[in-house]
């Protein structure tokens, strides 16, 4: 279906699928202070995720039909895909193990954290995403710079994001008592953001080899499975910032 | 020398001992600098032994080779599709990228285990058989109890890839995996991890029992409890991998013609148990992960000080502990299915019945973890939905045994009856009695009088002798000529049988009769008022039996390994295609490719086909 589209459009498209998500972020601070209902933010971050899912991660190119040789490229593509999907979803597991453990031990409350910094990270991780979805266009369609150049900039939201949290965010939530080894919600801080925190410097990591490959002309407008591949990865990563964040943030009280 | 460091298993080895050490330096170093402590009980810290432990995996890795070629990637280098392995023996101790290769090594690391498994259990039922203290130390008594737990769930899941990865590909048709060096890693990784486990005998040994329930497992001071988590956390990533793969390979991979309702049972089988470890192994892996860094950070997730929940452990932990007995089971009731067509020669009876009940099975399982934890305290108002889901589990499993006995009626079965019939009929009714003895378990109103005893110790023995250890002998016998082109001693797997199957039966129905009159399992001693000593010793020497007749299995396995009757063709008249082509199988597995044009299993029916071979390349 991209691969229909003329490069403009597609552009074009991303900068749009960026404001709808950029609108939603607003909106889910603004429900968080206004009249905080659960189900609203719940139902606003599935739809951010469901955006993600189809425009950024192209979840609809699994269905695609690749029948004929299976020493192709492009039927090992597929598989590869296909792969790179299931491992998301084991992935999704222990995202989702996180979370339930999160609400378990936490319930309606939440750890003291810096409320502006949380809105900037999270804008500076769906820039990154942004980002992301202009490199792959852009080999999609044949252009080397722009790809470099987009993954790139990804590369340094990404870190930016890590400085944001790991840097920032743990020592002013050490500030506000939300201490490792105090309690239960230090734990469950530490070890959401941490976990995150990984998968971000897996993915910085990753992009970086593809930057460097990249840069050799390792990739074409054909063949570029390692691009998709480190950017559906790095949309995952940003897709589970997408529940984190309301999890984290925005839903209950400050506990104590 | 030079030649012993050539081996790739050796010097991963040696590089994950390199690992080890290195990774202890930079922590002692760090908390020296920091001020902190950085010798402890077991020569350094337990954050030292953690984070060496997870350098040395990757040292491990890296230094045996499996990762080579993923090295070459990131660096921009293209790799051959295949590599050739060399003839011979070596190539087993490598990073093969074949998948009969890994298959093989997967069962033989399998059954090595499966003689530490076995030992432990040995050893602690000698305590057992007599009451009072002879020779164990209650510390002692718990480590080997828990040791014979853990690894023997690494056996079967060693056991079950090696079948899965040997039969898959060559079952559906297709040339090797989907992804033939993650298969590699899958495999190789789980040997540091088996180092890892067997350390923690040596480092203070784990007292929990393999489920390692907090907060017993969190307060224990001791650093063998650390190095069995940090190796069943490894250990999830091998099961992992391994079920990503095999989903790929079967979905994109099959040959033609071969669709979804003419896939050999086996293969649906197989199916259903990757589902189950692709997904629900990340929680096994997080809830262990959080009782890492719970004794490393102080974390508090279950400690209910800080605010935590034991309980929530127990949920994370058997959602996907609780499936995991149906990853165990499936691949297993898959051979039966697969086997008793080609030796009754009659059509499978119900096959989309028996397909669908697979994917039944694994589907329920993942909402029934909770019937473990009946009396654990948590909501009283979870008990009766989950007691349902539990005992609809039955429905499926009951489709099998209906399909098999529908199979089995007026069959033809040689005479005399060849053994891996023998292992698939002793398959059945022993999986027949651990089914039986379920429901009972899954009841909350009996559950919480047979919780904790050695009723539920007989009831799994049954369940996994029945779903995997008596399957697994049955493919062993069954498809060794096909690996290797000579057939296994038929007398001694006789006696493997007859030996192994009434052993088991008295030592299953023994555990349970004392269970039910109240022995406590995983307990090292018990009252002599209870009077369940005589029982006892005779669950002692039955399991010396079964010992001894995998003694004998594995004499008959070596032995016929050198001089076993050669046999080049299908010797059991199967329709499969992979007993259509010459013994053993060629590298790159079927020269010319078949195509599926008729049912997997229309034994006797005159004039069916299953699969016809191209007549060119």
């Amino acid at each position: 279906m991209s691969h229909t589209k003329d490069k403009a459009s597609a552009l074009q498209q991303g900068i749009l699928v960026a404001v709808y998500l950029a609108v939603l972020t607003g909106l889910e601070f603004f429900v968080a202070v206004s009249f905080m209902s659960v189900m609203v933010l719940t139902v606003i971050a599935l739809v951010k995720a469901a955006l993600v899912a189809y425009y950024f991660m192209h979840i609809y190119k699994l269905n695609a039909e690749n029948e004929g040789d299976h020493d192709s490229y492009e039927y090992k593509t597929g598989t590869n895909r296909l792969g790179l999907w299931l491992f998301l979803l084991s992935d999704t597991f222990v995202f989702g193990g996180l979370l339930v453990s999160r609400f378990n031990l936490l319930g309606m409350e939440r750890p003291h954290l810096n409320q502006t910094l949380g809105l900037i990270v999270t804008c500076v991780l769906l820039l990154s995403s942004f980002f992301m979805n202009r490199a792959e266009t852009s080999i999609a369609h044949g252009d080397t710079k722009g790809f470099l150049n987009g993954t790139l900039i990804t590369m340094v939201l990404g870190l930016g994001f890590l400085i944001g949290v790991v840097g920032l965010e743990w020592r002013l939530a050490k500030l506000e008592d939300v201490i490792v080894n105090k309690d239960v919600m230090g734990g469950i801080f530490y070890m959401m953001t941490g976990m995150h925190a990984f998968h971000v410097l897996t993915g910085v990591i990753f992009l970086f080899l593809v930057w460097r490959n990249g840069r050799k002309g390792y990739f074409t407008q054909e063949q570029h499975w390692g691009v998709e591949a480190a950017a559906v990865y790095w949309h995952f990563v940003d897709l589970v910032w997408i529940f984190f964040y309301p999890a984290l943030y925005l839903i209950g009280k400050v506990g104590l | 020398m030079k030649k012993i460091f050539s081996i790739p298993l050796i010097r991963g080895i040696l590089w994950q001992v390199i690992g080890l050490l290195i990774g202890m330096g930079i922590v002692a170093g760090i908390r020296l600098a920091m001020g902190l402590p950085a010798t402890g009980p077991y020569l350094v810290t337990e954050h030292a032994w953690v984070f060496g432990g997870f350098l040395g995996t990757l040292t491990f890795l890296a230094g045996h080779g499996v990762m080579g070629d993923w090295f070459k990637w990131w660096r921009g280098e293209a790799t051959s599709d295949h590599h050739e392995d060399k003839p011979g023996w070596e190539k087993y101790f490598g990073p093969s990228l074949d998948h009969k290769v890994i298959g093989i090594q997967y069962a033989v690391t399998g059954l090595i285990v499966m003689i530490l498994g076995g030992t432990f259990a040995l050893i602690f039922r000698t305590e057992l058989a007599l009451e009072g203290m002879q020779f164990l130390k209650p510390a002692q008594y718990n480590t080997l109890m828990s040791m014979h737990g853990i690894v023997m769930i690494v056996v079967i899941l060693l056991g079950i890839g090696g079948m899965m990865n040997y039969l898959v590909p060559l079952l559906i048709g297709a040339h090797d995996m989907a992804f033939p060096r993650l298969n590699s890693f899958a495999f190789w990784i789980v040997v540091p991890a088996a180092v890892w486990l067997l350390s923690s005998m040596a480092l203070g040994g784990i007292e929990t029992g393999w489920t390692g329930y907090p907060p017993l497992s969190a307060n224990m001071k001791i650093v063998g409890q650390q190095m069995f988590f940090l190796a069943v956390f490894i250990v999830g990533w091998s099961s992992v991998l391994g079920g990503l793969n095999l989903i790929v390979t079967v979905v994109r991979m099959r040959a033609k013609g071969m669709t979804a309702f003419r896939m050999p049972i086996f293969v649906w089988a197989s199916i259903a148990t990757s589902l189950i470890s692709l997904t629900a192994t990340q929680l096994i892996g997080l809830s262990f992960q959080m009782v890492m860094f719970q004794r490393l950070f102080g974390m508090g997730f279950f400690d209910p000080a800080k605010g935590g929940n034991p309980v929530l452990f127990q949920h994370l932990f058997w959602f996907y502990s609780h499936p995991a007995v149906y990853v165990f089971i499936l691949p297993g009731l898959g051979i039966v299915s697969e086997l008793l067509p080609v030796f009754v020669r009659k059509p499978l009876f119900g096959y989309r019945w028996i397909a669908m009940s697979s994917l039944g099975i694994a589907l329920v399982g993942f909402l029934v973890w909770a019937h473990h934890m009946f009396t654990s305290g948590m909501n009283e108002y979870l008990r009766v939905p989950f007691m349902y889901s539990t005992l609809l589990v039955a429905v499926p499993t009951g489709v099998k045994f209906f399909s098999w006995t529908a199979t089995i009626w007026k069959g033809k079965i040689d005479n005399p009856v060849p053994t891996p019939m023998l292992f698939t009929v002793g398959a059945i009714l022993v999986f027949l009695l651990g089914g039986l003895t379920g429901p009972p378990n899954a009841t909350v109103s009996t559950d919480l009088h047979l919780h904790d005893t050695y009723w539920i110790v007989g009831h799994f023995h049954d369940t996994m002798f029945g779903g995997f250890m008596f399957p697994f002998f049955a493919a062993l016998y069954y498809w060794f000529p096909k690996a290797t082109g000579r057939r296994m001693n038929e007398t001694l797997g006789k006696i493997h049988f007859w030996l192994m199957t009434p052993s088991f039966f008295v030592m299953s129905l023994g555990m349970m009769y004392i269970g039910l009159n109240g022995m406590r399992r995983r307990i090292a001693d018990y009252d002599p008022a209870l009077n369940f000593q005589p029982m006892h010793l005779v669950i002692t020497i039955a399991g010396y039996l079964i010992a001894l007749s995998v003694l004998v299995f594995f004499i008959n396995l070596i032995a016929s390994l050198r001089n076993g009757k050669v046999e080049k063709g299908n010797l059991w008249n199967s329709r499969s295609p992979e007993w259509l082509v010459e013994s053993p199988m060629p590298a790159h597995n079927y020269e010319h490719p078949f195509e599926v044009v008729g049912e997997p299993y229309d034994y006797g029916l005159a004039g069916s086909k299953y699969v016809e071979f191209a007549k060119h390349k």
